[in-house]
C-alpha cells in the first residue's frame, strides 16, 4: 500500500526555491566543515582563509584581488555563454574545445602580427579567437538541425580533440612552431610581445584589466540581448517549445545556427582575453571553465544576473581555496572540486524539494 | 450475477479540472461491456486507474468481489487486467516475440526460449491470430501492431481486457475480424470492455453499454433492449436551452476553400480524406466529429504546418498550399488548437503573458528590440476585456489556470484582426461562464465580417453558436448542414458514419457556387 | 623484432583494459535510458578507495569489492538524482566526474600526507596477487600465448564481464527488460516492469564496474601515486566515446577496446615500432604522437556524425536516453 505519492508543484515560488537553495549551501559547507575536521583542520578559520581570498592582514592583498578577477573573467564569459545555448535547450558541453580553439588563434595573432598597436593587436586577437571558436559551434549546430546528430556527444569529443591539439603545439619542437619559445630546447610557450597584452588602468597599485571591464559590460549586453531582443526573445521560444517557434512562423534552424555562433565566439573571445592577460597560452589555460561553466549556469538557472553572481561565488572558492592551500598542507586545492560538488548535489536535491511535494494519497485531489 | 470488475464512487482530477466525478460500473464475467462517451467524457482516464498509470483520488476498485489497490501497472497485471492502449505500447525496434517477452512473468529467463515461443504460438492459434513473430515492430502495419497488442495481454493470461478504440485504426474486414476475436474470446471465459465512439460497433459487439458524459457516469443499458437513437441521446445529453447568441451577418464572399484536400496523419494513414467546403465572411461554420477523425490535421493544414497529400486551399483567391506557417499568418488566416493537454500548440508555458501576445507579430516592431512596451498594453487589453484571472501581465502562462490560458490565446489570435479564425476547442475544459466569453469573442469577430471555423466537441453548444456545421467522420466529409433546419440526433448519426448526406439530393456540398475562383483554375 | 611487435600487441591489452571496464559499465547505464557523464569521476573514486582498501587487506578481492561498492554508491547518487529526484542528467554526470576526481586527489593527497604515506605496491601482500596469470597450455602457443593468455586475473575478468553482459542483454528476460526501457520507458512501464528499480540496479552495477577498471588501472600504474597525475587520466571519457563505437555492444566494446587500445598504445610505442620496422613503419616517426591520442575520438566523430547521417535506424542508441521518466507526465 502506498500512501504517499508525488505531485509535480504547479508553481514554483522564487522565495521558496532560494530558500531551499541557501539550505542546501549550508548544508554542503556543513558537510565540507566536517570534512575539514576530520582532518585536523579548523573549519572556521578555513573558510575564514578562503572567502576573504587572503585578504586580512595581507600588504599584498590587491594581487589577490588582481588574481580573481584574472580568473573570473573567463569563467563569467564562459558561463553567460553557454546559457545562452542551454537557454535554448542546446547541450553544448563543448566549452572547453572551443576555448581552446579561441586561445589558439589569438595566439596566433599574438605571435604572427607584431608591430601594431597594442589596441589594435588585442582585438584582432579577439576577432581570431571569435571566429574559430565560433565557427565550430555553427558546424555542430548544424550537424544537430540538419541531420539531429547528438550535440552533446558531439562537443563532448570537441574537446579532446583540441586538447591533444594545443599539447601538441605545446610539445613539439619545430621549425614551424612559432608558439614556443626559441631560446630553450625544452618545448615551453612563449611569452606573446608586448603589444599582445591585455592593457589596464591603473588605481593606486591595483592595476584593473580591461577584459574585467570588457567582461562586465558583455555580461550586461547579453543580459539585454536575452531579455529584451528579439533574437533574445527567439531563443526563448525555441527553448521553450520549438512546435510553438513554428507555429509562430519562426525558423528554427536559423535560430540555433545564430545562437551557437554567438555562444562560441563568446567563449572564443573568453579564451583571447586569458591569453592576453596571462601573455602566454598553455595547455591549462582553460582552467576548467567550460567544465565549471555548466555548473554555474545551471546553478544560476540560465539567469544572467545569476550566473554573475554564482561564477563570482564559486571563483572565490576556487581562488580562495589555492590561497588557503598554501598554509594548510593537508588541504590542496581540489578541496573546492570537492565542495563545489557537494555544493552542487545539495542544490538538485534542493531544487527538487522545491518542485515536487509529496502528498498522501487521501489529500491528492486538494494537489 | 458475479462480477469482474466493479468501480464504485471513482473520482479523479487534474489539477482544477476533475476528469472522473462519482463514477460507478460493473463488468459482469464473460462479457463485452462497451463504454461508451464523446470525447473529453472521461472514459480513458478511468480505464488508465484500471490499468496502474493514474490512481483514484478517491473511490474503491473490486476485482471478483474483491477491494483492491491498483498502485501501478505491475499490480494491475496481476490482478488479471490487461489494457490495450490506443496509442500502442509497443519497442518498435523490437520483434513481436521480444515485445510479448517484456511484460511475461515467471515465463523462463532467456528470451527465445522454445517453450514461450511455444505458448505464445498456442495462444495466438487458439483465437485464430495470423502473426509473424520474428517480425519488427516498426515493419509492422497498425493493424498488426494492434494484433500484437492483444495477443500480449492474452499472454500474459489477463481474464479482463480492456481496448480503447481499437477500431479508431481498422479497416471494416479488419474490424469485422477483430470482433469475431473478440467473442472468442469472451466464449473463453474473458471479460472484456471496450471504448468506442461508434454506435454501429457497439450494438454489433457488446452485451451491455456504460455511457459517460462529462466526466459523469450517466447509464448502463442492455444492448439488447436499446437502439442507436436512445444511445446517442444518452451519449449528448438532452437539448438543455443555451442561451447563447447567434447574431446574423450579411455573409460575404468565401474567405477560405478548402477543394478536395487528402491530409496524412503522423503514422502515415489517411486522416482527412478529399474534403472540400468553404467559409464566407460572416460566417461561423462549425466542425463536428469524434474526437481523431482529422480534425487536427486540418487544422494544421491550413496554418502550414503539416503537408498535405493532395488538394487546394485557396485563401481569397489565392493558393495558400505549400506557404510557410509565417506567409500565411501575414495573409489573415490565424490558427489556434487547444489541445488536449491544453498547452502545447501555440503558447510557450514558461514565457509571460506579455510575451505570448507578440509571438507571432514580434517582428513588426523596428529595431532590434522587442516592443514589450505596447505588447504589455496590449495584454492588459486581453486580460481586461477577457477577465482573465492573473496577478499581472508578467505571469508566466503555465502558471494560469485552463479557461485564462485559452482565453490568453484567443485574445491574441483575434487582437491581429484575421479575415479567416480557425479555432480547436476553445472551451476545452472550461466552466461556463469563461465558455461564455469566448463565444462572446467568436461572435463579436463575426460581427465584424471574419470567417470562422469553429473545431468544437458539444453539440448543443455548437447548435447555438454555428451557422452551419460540417461533420466528419474518419476524415471524411459527412455533410454540411444548416444549424437551424438540423437536430443533434441527425448529426449525432453522421459523426458516427451512419448516415452521410453528402451529394444527396442532387446537391455538391461544400463547393462553394459563388467562387472566385473555377476549379481548373485552382489547379493551376 | 618480433619481440617488440609481440609486446605491443600484449600491451594494447594489458593497458586498456581499464577502457572496457569503463565500456561495458557505461552500456549498462545507458541501456537503462541514463546518460551518465560521469565516468571519469565514478572511475577514479573506484580506483582510489578500491586501492587503499587493497593495500591494507592485502586482498584483491576485498580491493575489487571495495572499488565496486564505492563507485557503486556514485553510482546510487546518479540514480537517486536522476531517476528519483528527475534532475538533469547532464550535469549530474559532469559534477560527479568534478567531484570524483577532486575526491581522488583529495584522499591521495591526505593518505601520501599522513605518517604512514601512500601504500605501495611492491610493499603489499597486493602485489603479489596482482601478478600476471599464465593460463596453462594456451600461454605456451608462441606469439599468440604472450600477446592474449598471460595476463592478470582482472583482464580476464573484464573480458568475461563483457561476454557476459553480451549474452544478459541478447537472451534473457531481464536484459530484454531492460532494454526495452531504454527504448520506451511508457510501453515498459505499461507492462509492469519496475522502471525506477531497473534503472537504479542497473546504474548502480554499471558503476561498480567501472570502479573496478579504475582500480585496474591503479594497479597496473604500480599503485604509484602522483599528487598531480590522476590515475584514470581521461580513460573515462574515452569510454564514453567508445560506447558510441561499440554501437551500444558489450560484444563490440572489446572490439572496440583493441582498436582504440591500439591507437593508445601506438601513442606511447610508435617508436619502437618504427625502429623494429624501419622499411614498413618507419613512416609512423613523422606522425606525431598527439595524433594518435586525438583519433579515438576524431573516429568517435566521425562515427556519430556518420551514423546519424545514415536513414536507417539500427543504430543500437537507446532511443529514451537522456530523458528522465515520470509516470504521469502527460
Amino acid at each position: 500500500m502506498r500512501k504517499y505519492h508525488l505531485v509535480r508543484r504547479a508553481d514554483a515560488k522564487l522565495k521558496r526555491t532560494l530558500l531551499y537553495y541557501a539550505i542546501g549551501i549550508l548544508a554542503s559547507l556543513l558537510i565540507g566543515a566536517v570534512i575539514l575536521a576530520v582532518l585536523g583542520v579548523n573549519p572556521l578559520e578555513y573558510f575564514g582563509k578562503m572567502f576573504t581570498i587572503g585578504l586580512v592582514g595581507n600588504k599584498y592583498g590587491y594581487r589577490q584581488i588582481e588574481g580573481l578577477l584574472k580568473n573570473f573573467v573567463p569563467l563569467l564569459i564562459t558561463s553567460v555563454a553557454l546559457s545562452l545555448s542551454f537557454k535554448m535547450r542546446f547541450w553544448n558541453i563543448g566549452g572547453e574545445g572551443e576555448f581552446l580553439a579561441g586561445a589558439i588563434a589569438a595566439s596566433i595573432v599574438a605571435f604572427q602580427v607584431t608591430g601594431l598597436p597594442n589596441f589594435v593587436t588585442v582585438l584582432l586577437m579577439c576577432l581570431a579567437a571569435m571566429i574559430s571558436s565560433g565557427l565550430i559551434g555553427v558546424a555542430v549546430a548544424a550537424l544537430k538541425v540538419k541531420f539531429n546528430t547528438n550535440e552533446t556527444l558531439m562537443t563532448l569529443m570537441i574537446n579532446y580533440i583540441m586538447l591533444y591539439v594545443i599539447k601538441y603545439i605545446g610539445e613539439t619542437k619545430a621549425d614551424w612552431n612559432f608558439f614556443l619559445q626559441e631560446e630553450s630546447d625544452r618545448p615551453i610557450f612563449g611569452t606573446f610581445p608586448q603589444s599582445a597584452f591585455m592593457g589596464s588602468i591603473p588605481i593606486g597599485k591595483f592595476s584593473l584589466l580591461w577584459s574585467v571591464i570588457i567582461a562586465v559590460a558583455l555580461t550586461v549586453i547579453i543580459y539585454v540581448y536575452l531579455k529584451y531582443t528579439k533574437h533574445g526573445y527567439e531563443i526563448s521560444v525555441v527553448g521553450d517549445s520549438s512546435a510553438t517557434a513554428k507555429y509562430a512562423g519562426m525558423s528554427v534552424g536559423k535560430i540555433v545556427l545564430r545562437t551557437m555562433f554567438i555562444s562560441s565566439a563568446l567563449i572564443g573571445l573568453a579564451a583571447a582575453l586569458a591569453v592576453s592577460s596571462a601573455g602566454t597560452i598553455s595547455d591549462s589555460i582553460t582552467n576548467d571553465v567550460g567544465w565549471t561553466g555548466i555548473i554555474v549556469a545551471w546553478l544560476s538557472k540560465l539567469n544572467i544576473p545569476a550566473v554573475f553572481v554564482t561564477s563570482f561565488l564559486i571563483e572565490v572558492l576556487q581562488y580562495g581555496c589555492q590561497i588557503a592551500a598554501s598554509q594548510y598542507p593537508a588541504i590542496d586545492s581540489n578541496y573546492a572540486n570537492l565542495l563545489q560538488g557537494i555544493i552542487l548535489f545539495s542544490v538538485l536535491v534542493a531544487d527538487f524539494v522545491a518542485n515536487f511535494r509529496v502528498v498522501r494519497k487521501e489529500d491528492a485531489k486538494n494537489a | 450475477m458475479e462480477y469482474a470488475i466493479e468501480l464504485k464512487g471513482i473520482t479523479k482530477s487534474f489539477g482544477p479540472v476533475a476528469a472522473n466525478k462519482n463514477i460507478n460500473l460493473a463488468l459482469a464475467k464473460g462479457e463485452i461491456l462497451a463504454l461508451l462517451g464523446e470525447n473529453g467524457s472521461g472514459k480513458t482516464t478511468l480505464m488508465n486507474m484500471l490499468s496502474g498509470i493514474y490512481m483514484p483520488d478517491s473511490g474503491s476498485i473490486f476485482i471478483d468481489g474483491k477491494k483492491v489497490e491498483i498502485n501501478s501497472p505491475e499490480d494491475s497485471g496481476k490482478l488479471g487486467i490487461g489494457m490495450v492502449h490506443q496509442h500502442f505500447k509497443l519497442v518498435e525496434r523490437f520483434t513481436a516475440l521480444e515485445n510479448i517477452q517484456i511484460g511475461m512473468r515467471d515465463d523462463g529467463r532467456f528470451v527465445h526460449g522454445k517453450d514461450v515461443r511455444k505458448k505464445i504460438e498456442d495462444t495466438a492459434a487458439k483465437f485464430g491470430f495470423d502473426i509473424d513473430l520474428d517480425k519488427v515492430v516498426a515493419n509492422m502495419a497498425v493493424s498488426e501492431k494492434q494484433t500484437l497488442e492483444i495477443l500480449k495481454v492474452l499472454c500474459y493470461g489477463a481474464k479482463i481486457i480492456i481496448l480503447d478504440e481499437p477500431t479508431a485504426v481498422l479497416t471494416v474486414q479488419e474490424i469485422d475480424k477483430l470482433f469475431a476475436v473478440l467473442r472468442k474470446m469472451r466464449d473463453e471465459g474473458h471479460s472484456i470492455i471496450i471504448i468506442t465512439h461508434k454506435l454501429n460497433e457497439v450494438m454489433a459487439i457488446s452485451d451491455r453499454v456504460t455511457i459517460l458524459r462529462h466526466g459523469e457516469y450517466i447509464d448502463t443499458v442492455v444492448t439488447k433492449e436499446t437502439n442507436e437513437k436512445t444511445l446517442t441521446e444518452l451519449m449528448v445529453g438532452r437539448k438543455i436551452t443555451l442561451n447563447i447568441d447567434r447574431p446574423l451577418i450579411e455573409k460575404t464572399h468565401p474567405l477560405l476553400e478548402i477543394r478536395d484536400l487528402t491530409i496524412k496523419n503522423d503514422e502515415g494513414a489517411v486522416a482527412i480524406d478529399h474534403i472540400n467546403f468553404y467559409i464566407r465572411g460572416g460566417e461561423l461554420l462549425g466542425v463536428a466529429g469524434i474526437a481523431g477523425s482529422g480534425q487536427k490535421e486540418l487544422c494544421e493544414a491550413i496554418a502550414g504546418l503539416r503537408k498535405i497529400e493532395s488538394g487546394q486551399m485557396i485563401h481569397e483567391g489565392e493558393s495558400i498550399v505549400g506557404m510557410s506557417p509565417k506567409k500565411i499568418l501575414e495573409h489573415g488566416i490565424s490558427m489556434s488548437f487547444i489541445p488536449e493537454d491544453r498547452l502545447g500548440m501555440g503558447l510557450a508555458p514558461s514565457l509571460s503573458i506579455t510575451d505570448n501576445m507578440i509571438l507571432k507579430n514580434y517582428n513588426e516592431a523596428t529595431g532590434p528590440f522587442v516592443d514589450r512596451k505596447s505588447a504589455r498594453e496590449e495584454a492588459q487589453k486581453v486580460i481586461d476585456k477577457l477577465e482573465v484571472v492573473t496577478p499581472s501581465t508578467e505571469t508566466p502562462v503555465r502558471r494560469l489556470s485552463g479557461g485564462n490560458v485559452q482565453k490568453v490565446l484567443l485574445g491574441r489570435e483575434i487582437k491581429s484582426g484575421p479575415n479567416v479564425l480557425i479555432t480547436a476547442y476553445p472551451v476545452r475544459g472550461l466552466d461556463i461562464n469563461s465558455s461564455y466569453t469566448i463565444y462572446n469573442i467568436l461572435n463579436e469577430e463575426k460581427k465584424k465580417g471574419t470567417g470562422i471555423l469553429f473545431v468544437g466537441e458539444d453539440l448543443d453548444v455548437m447548435l447555438a453558436l454555428c451557422d452551419k456545421i460540417m461533420v466528419i467522420c474518419h476524415g471524411r466529409l459527412q455533410g454540411v448542414v444548416n444549424s437551424d433546419h438540423t437536430t443533434k440526433e441527425e448529426i449525432g448519426l453522421m459523426m458516427t458514419g451512419t448516415l452521410n448526406i453528402v451529394n444527396k439530393e442532387g446537391k455538391t456540398d461544400g463547393i462553394a457556387k459563388d467562387s472566385a475562383i473555377t476549379d481548373e483554375e485552382g489547379k493551376a | 623484432m618480433l619481440d617488440i611487435l609481440t609486446l605491443f600487441l600484449f600491451n594494447i591489452i594489458v593497458y586498456n583494459i581499464p577502457l572496457l571496464y569503463g565500456t561495458t559499465g557505461e552500456i549498462m547505464i545507458e541501456k537503462s535510458g541514463s546518460l551518465n557523464l560521469g565516468v571519469e569521476g565514478t572511475m577514479a573514486i573506484g580506483a582510489v578507495v578500491g586501492y587503499l582498501a587493497g593495500a591494507r587487506t592485502g586482498s584483491l578481492l576485498a580491493a575489487c569489492l571495495v572499488a565496486f561498492i564505492a563507485s557503486g554508491v556514485v553510482g546510487l547518487l546518479f540514480a537517486f538524482l536522476t531517476v528519483t529526484l528527475q534532475a538533469n542528467q547532464n550535469v549530474t554526470g559532469l559534477t560527479i566526474t568534478t567531484f570524483g576526481v577532486a575526491f581522488y586527489y583529495f584522499i591521495g593527497n591526505a593518505v601520501a600526507n599522513s605518517a604512514a604515506g601512500w601504500p605501495s605496491l611492491i610493499d603489499t601482500k597486493l602485489g603479489s596477487k596482482t601478478q600476471a596469470i599464465e593460463i596453462p597450455l594456451l600461454s605456451k602457443i608462441p606469439f599468440i600465448g604472450k600477446i592474449l593468455f598471460s595476463h592478470m586475473i582482472l583482464v580476464y575478468v573484464g573480458i568475461i564481464i563483457a561476454v557476459l553482459m553480451w549474452f544478459y542483454f541478447k537472451k534473457t528476460v531481464p536484459g530484454l527488460k531492460l532494454r526495452a526501457i531504454g527504448e520506451n520507458p511508457a510501453a515498459a512501464d505499461s507492462l509492469g516492469v519496475n522502471v525506477a528499480l531497473y534503472k537504479y540496479v542497473h546504474i548502480i552495477i554499471g558503476s561498480g564496474i567501472m570502479g573496478i577498471g579504475g582500480l585496474y588501472m591503479g594497479l597496473n600504474l604500480g599503485g604509484t601515486y602522483e599528487g598531480s597525475n590522476c590515475w584514470i587520466n581521461g580513460y573515462g571519457w574515452i569510454s564514453i566515446a567508445l560506447v558510441i563505437f561499440a554501437n551500444w555492444s558489450p560484444a563490440k566494446a572489446i572490439l572496440g577496446t583493441v582498436v582504440f587500445g591500439f591507437f593508445n598504445t601506438l601513442t606511447v610505442k610508435y617508436a619502437d615500432l618504427a625502429y623494429a620496422f624501419p622499411s614498413a613503419l618507419g613512416w609512423l616517426n613523422k606522425i606525431p604522437s598527439h595524433f594518435f591520442s586525438a583519433l579515438p575520438f576524431i573516429i568517435t566523430l566521425i562515427v556519430l556524425i556518420a551514423s546519424s547521417l545514415s536513414k536507417k535506424k539500427k543504430s543500437g542508441e537507446p532511443q529514451a536516453i537522456g530523458r528522465n521518466y515520470y509516470r504521469e507526465d502527460r
